[in-house]
């Protein structure tokens, strides 16, 4: 047997770590414990199976649809020698820079009984009302899916390319060899062998969707989401909002634990491919419409309402406030940068600590410290004011005992609540992110140097860190991103005059004059731009 | 390299700020639910008038349960709403304090501030029904609204809204629950599409002729006038004010009230006052579009220009209490669904 | 006995690099070729040719009357070759008996359950049917990778070097236990291999790779009594190398001088003597060689010697040779070549390391 890292502290410092980052959802989920039965009866008996067919369906839906959106994608980058390839390597991800419900704005925007494109239809063809003419309604269940899954796609896009071009390519000779065409090599091998891959991102996908609210609210969709704010808003019941969020969480973990469970037996060998992929050759036609499929996609997820987004910005320049502005943007990269910080400190910490230490229990803390990100902001919020307002309370009372000033709320009505949101929610993309790079580090990496006779600590610091530097900054860009999107925990959670671009644009969007906080906007997806350019050079040195 | 990389991100982050505020004494803390862009000029002319400066968070949601959370170490002084539903939710839960003020006791009307001084309107707006021009000069109550005439042909933003469920609210004291269920059933089945959008976007769609009738508040209506682009849309519609003939419109204030707590009670005074003065009232009045409460304080030119109307003297306590009743009818008439 | 496999004139080259040149191969049926040669001489380009993963630049290849050449690519899939990898390529998803199914789609579900059960017995695999791949030993392993394989009854099977992940211990009886396989079926195969002794019980036929070419075919016999240049006894060590001096007919070396008739000499050429070590005595008399290294065998003592004078222009190093007599290491001793048919081989470089 191995010999295996044993620091008390080390693993003492996890479960920490572990546990601050569940506290608020176990604050939740006991908060939910205590729901009034009289409400949730009645909502049983009105809306509630509504929505939660509605949600269930998004939830359908928008899978389904990242996984028609990203997996095609993915193959055709990765197994096909489609000629516009190495562009789309990178412009496939773009859409990741763009916000549900930006996007969610602008099509609304244009699509709408009263945007520009009916607009025209109707002078085009002198139509007079609704009932003239059948034109799609885009404020549909199934239009949220659509936008969620434009702007999400990309998730799945990015892990199935890589599991596509990990696989050992002679498995698809060997295919081959069995009589097997293209085609059937695609769907009977490569595409099971990228089932953790595809599972992994659609769960991410799930999770996100499930905690939108902010598009699905603009879409007049009403999801499980919409039960626990009305709850907890309309109804004043905290607990029994609390209580559909815990059900809401429940749900998205049992799914993923299932899957999980389902392909437990079966253990994926990553081979370091030795040769190059042989591509599958496309004909002109398979050319046409490959380049067709991802391009539209590029197009919808990304550049078309980023040049809306610009366009907006110009017009709109002349009454642009600066300053606040700069302000806000000041606010998004300070929190930001404080969450991806911490976050991929942490994720490092708790990754590293599973690694090394070997045990079976290692696994939890990392596990526990993901969950946060299945919850909707709001609700989130909620849970950390409910988590640290005691705290508060507890420190203030003891400065006065001891004769101090009162400190105030340092901890609830700080930044340091609305960073603590941040990484609470974002840690799973850091744990995900930090996770799948420690797996490419040998395990004999592990002792080879204690053979040489380093230390454990040296081992980490000379052979590890270095190793996971990539990962390390792909995770930080990552939940950089995520959190500068961010919006109900901030909206909620922020001190004093505190804005951030992302509250800012919200405050627009739910005035219904995106335009006038498109720069905003624009600023949001620029930032968005960062992780993809890091990712796509990090691609070009390997 | 790690080493060095780990540690310029955390001298850029140590760098870039300390993590709690500091606040000096002469400031005045306000959690709004009220939209920046409404509050922020009156918030300019009371520091250029006093000194004092305001902190505002603005948030539409959430802000009882924070508020509740801090306790007695609640920086907020002030909070400012919206909705009579989210006045009394405060003052229930006994997050409110009583002020003594001679100046609010006088200006706001009785009837418009709290019988144990905990909360005060400063505006009142009617929940009017926005009509097409092409149907000509009507009278219209909201009873009409489930007229099977009016089928397809109805537009209004989410029942869930504090304004449409306190319109629902005034109707079960009016009607009862029975009756106002049966209400919204009919009035659900004449959407010609499902709630949705704010109140512009209400006017819009009449513009585009996707409906003829809507709910929609008064100062909204003048904020769409005033805006150059919009202006084409509210140009296709009427406002009208409902039950005239009867109990008359509804109507719902924007309020503010003193945080139990209030660490700056003396500035959070002065800028309870300042609100209810003549120069904010009129800015209230010239800038949204609502009507001031305080008596003598002119209305906008627009607003005046639609005339005297009659409001309903229903209680707004009586409305705040059926709130809930009026959420869990609207659940039941699956209005948003 | 009809050819299963002929290849003419074959050339590929890869990203503009020719890999293989003019290969001419041909297979009848049941016949098992082993294929050697250095790292990197196109061994593994060949197999992927007649696998069809590669394209060939010139030439044909015929399997069974199939022509596959320039203007008729036929596609891996259609070619009816197995193949087993070098780490068998087994799909991880897939259970024995699904990764055994894998190619059979055409035949009813009655005729694969019956083909995959003969093979599963055939193979000795039956107890692991359920199992999935990363569950099996290696030798397992390589049995499902067979099975898989011959399942589709393929008209050739191609392996690359198919024993080289297994333990040495097994090694020979699996070798043994799938030729009695592949003969017994009269299967046609071709494996890759490094390493002489696997040709020498495994295989019917051996060609020898050498920068893209085969520069000898034969059985192992022929090749290993007559190899046909420095190169094929050099890789499949049959003998050390004498450096020797010759004048018309007369070869001269440091373990004593000879005539050769038949030797037709190039100008400029360089000769080396192909040393087999039951050619070597050890007699007495001046010493001429001195013992460098001693191993212990089951023939007896092999010893590598070297020539006392280095400084001599035959000097030689390395010379291999047993003895049942034990001599110490760095003991002078005095060898002499037993007369016998001797073969020189003409080389370009005066280094070659075995």
């Amino acid at each position: 047997m191995i010999s295996r890292v044993n620091y008390p502290i080390w693993s003492i410092t996890s479960w920490l770590i572990a546990l601050a980052l569940m506290a608020p959802v176990a604050v939740m989920v006991f908060s939910g414990l205590t729901a009034n039965s009289d409400t949730l009866t009645h909502l049983w008996q009105t809306v509630l199976p509504h929505y939660v067919v509605n949600t269930l369906l998004l939830a359908l839906y928008v899978v389904v649809l990242v996984i028609l959106f990203g997996v095609p994608t993915a193959a055709i980058v990765s197994l096909t020698n489609l000629k516009t390839r190495n562009v789309l390597r990178w412009a496939l991800l773009l859409p990741l820079a763009m916000p549900a419900y930006v996007i969610a704005y602008l099509y609304t925007d244009l699509f709408d009984y009263a945007g520009p494109i009916q607009r025209q239809l109707r002078a085009l063809f002198s139509w007079q009302s609704p009932n003239d003419y059948w034109f799609f309604d885009l404020r549909t269940l199934t239009g949220a899916a659509v936008m969620i899954a434009l702007v999400l796609f990309p998730y799945v896009y990015m892990l199935v390319r890589t599991a596509f071009e990990h696989q050992d390519p002679q498995l698809i000779k060997a295919g081959k060899s069995l009589g097997l065409s293209d085609k059937q090599c695609f769907l009977r091998i490569s595409l099971p062998l990228a089932r953790p891959a595809i599972a992994v991102s659609a769960s991410l996908v799930l999770m996100e969707t499930l905690a939108d609210f902010a598009t699905v609210q603009y879409f007049a969709v009403n999801t499980l989401t919409t039960a626990v704010y009305d709850t907890w808003l309309e109804y004043g019941e905290l607990s029994t909002a609390n209580a559909i969020a815990s059900l809401l969480m429940i749900m998205v973990l049992l799914s993923v634990a299932a899957e999980y469970r389902a392909r437990a037996h079966q253990r994926h060998q990553l081979s370091a491919s030795k040769e190059p992929l042989t591509m599958i050759i496309l004909t002109p036609i398979q050319q046409i419409i490959g380049n067709i499929y991802c391009w539209l996609l590029v197009l919808a997820g990304f550049i078309f309402p980023f040049v809306l987004l610009l366009d907006m910005t110009i017009q709109y320049l002349d009454s642009t406030e600066f300053e606040q502005l700069i302000q806000a943007g000041m606010n998004s990269l300070k929190v930001s940068i404080y969450a991806a910080t911490i976050a991929s400190i942490l994720a490092l910490f708790l990754v590293l600590y599973r690694r090394l230490s070997g045990v079976k229990r290692s696994e939890v803390p990392l596990l526990l410290s993901g969950y946060g990100y299945a919850i909707p902001g709001t609700v989130l919020a909620m849970a950390l004011l409910a988590t640290f307002g005691p705290l508060d309370h507890w420190i203030n009372d003891l400065a006065v005992w001891l004769n101090l000033s009162k400190p105030g709320l340092v901890l609830s009505g700080s930044l340091f609540a609305v960073i603590f949101a941040l990484i609470t929610r974002f840690s799973a993309i850091a744990n995900g992110t930090i996770t799948s790079g420690i797996t490419k580090i040998p395990q004999s990496l592990d002792i080879a140097p204690e053979s040489l006779g380093v230390g454990k600590l040296h081992t980490v610091l000379k052979v590890h860190l270095p190793l996971l530097k990539s990962s390390f900054i792909v995770a930080w860009l990552l939940v950089f991103v995520e959190a500068m999107k961010e919006l109900p925990a901030v909206l909620v959670l922020r001190p004093f005059n505190f804005d951030t671009l992302s509250t800012q644009v919200y405050q627009m969007i739910s005035d219904e004059r995106l335009e006038q906080g498109a720069i905003g906007a624009l600023f949001i997806v620029l930032f968005g731009l960062l992780p993809i350019i890091v990712l796509n050079k990090k691609e070009k040195i390997h | 390299m790690f080493k060095t990389l780990l540690t310029k991100f955390t001298l850029l982050t140590c760098a870039i700020i300390p993590l709690s505020f500091a606040y000096a004494a002469d400031e005045v803390n306000v959690y709004s639910y009220r939209q920046a862009n409404l509050v922020k000029p009156l918030f300019d002319v009371f520091t250029k008038q006093t000194g004092i400066k305001v902190n505002v968070v603005f948030a539409k949601n959430g802000m009882a349960e924070r508020l509740a959370r801090e306790g007695e170490h609640s920086p907020a002084d002030i909070l400012l709403t919206t909705d009579i539903s989210r006045l009394v939710e405060l003052q229930d839960k006994q997050l409110l304090q009583p002020v003594k003020s001679i100046v609010l006791e006088t200006h706001v009307p009785a009837h418009l501030q709290s019988s144990d001084d905990t909360w005060f309107a400063l505006t009142t707006r009617v929940r009017n029904i926005y009509s097409a021009k092409r149907l000509g000069n009507i009278s219209i109550n909201y009873e009409d609204l489930s007229d099977p005439k009016w089928q397809g042909r109805v537009c209004t933003r989410s029942g869930k809204h504090p304004y449409t469920v306190a319109l629902v609210s005034s109707m079960i004291a009016e009607h009862g629950e029975v009756k106002t269920l049966e209400w919204l059933k009919g009035f659900k089945a004449n959407l010609a599409r499902k709630p949705q959008g704010n109140d512009r976007g209400q006017v819009q769609a009449i513009h585009q002729n996707l409906c003829d009738l809507s709910l929609g508040n008064s100062y909204y209506f003048g904020k769409i006038l005033t805006n150059p682009e919009q202006k084409v849309w509210a140009d296709e519609v009427n406002i009208n004010f409902p039950n005239q003939g009867n109990r008359g419109a509804h109507i719902n204030i924007s309020g503010v009230a003193m945080a139990k707590y209030a660490p700056n009670r003396a500035h959070a005074l002065a800028l309870m006052e300042f609100l209810i003065s003549e120069k904010a009232q009129q800015l209230y009045a010239e800038t949204n579009m609502e009507y001031p409460v305080r008596e003598g304080v002119p209305l906008s030119q627009l607003v005046a220009s639609w005339g005297a109307f009659k409001a309903d003297n229903l209680s707004l306590v009586t409305i705040a209490k059926h709130h809930k009743n009026a959420i869990k009818l609207i659940d039941q008439a699956k209005f948003d669904l | 006995m009809s050819d299963i496999l002929t290849i003419n004139q074959l050339s590929v080259s890869l990203q503009k690099n020719t890999i293989l040149a003019d290969i001419n191969l041909s297979l009848t049926s049941g016949e098992i070729l082993g294929l050697v040669g250095p790292s990197g001489c196109g061994k593994t380009t060949l197999l992927n040719t007649i696998a069809g993963f590669n394209q060939l630049n010139s030439g044909s290849i015929i399997i069974d009357k199939l022509c596959i050449n320039n203007t008729n690519p036929v596609p891996a899939e259609k070619r009816n070759v197995g193949v087993i990898f070098q780490d068998y390529a087994l799909f991880p998803h897939l259970t024995v008996w699904q990764n055994i199914a894998f190619g059979l789609s055409k035949e009813t579900k009655e005729e694969q359950k019956l083909r995959i059960e003969k093979l599963l017995i055939l193979l000795g695999l039956m107890p692991q049917a359920q199992k999935f791949p990363h569950q099996l030993s290696g030798g397992q392993q390589q049995r499902v990778a067979i099975a898989r394989s011959l399942a589709v009854r393929p008209k050739i099977l191609l392996l690359d070097e198919p024993f080289s992940n297994i333990d040495a211990r097994l090694r020979n009886g699996l070798m043994i236990e799938l030729r009695h396989l592949l003969k017994s079926l009269n299967i046609s195969a071709i494996f890759v291999t490094h390493n002489k002794d696997e040709v020498f019980s495994f295989a019917d036929k051996i060609a020898l790779m050498h920068h893209g070419k085969i520069i000898q075919a034969g059985t192992p016999r022929e090749v290993f009594d007559h190899p046909n240049c420095w190169q094929v006894a050099d890789f499949l060590q049959i003998g050390s190398w004498l450096p020797v001096n010759v004048r018309e007919k007369q070869v001269s070396t440091v373990l004593g001088d000879f005539t050769v008739e038949d030797l037709i000499l190039n100008n400029g050429e360089h000769f080396v003597l192909l040393v087999k070590p039951q050619y070597i005595s050890l007699i007495p008399g001046n010493a001429n060689s001195v013992v460098k290294h001693i191993s212990f065998t089951e023939h007896g003592y092999h010893y590598l010697l070297s020539s006392i004078d280095s400084s001599d222009p035959l000097a030689f190093e390395d010379l291999s040779f047993y003895s049942q007599s034990l001599l110490s290491l760095e003991q002078e001793v005095r060898l002499q070549l037993i007369p016998h048919s001797y073969q020189l081989f003409a080389h370009q470089t005066h280094s070659f390391s075995t």
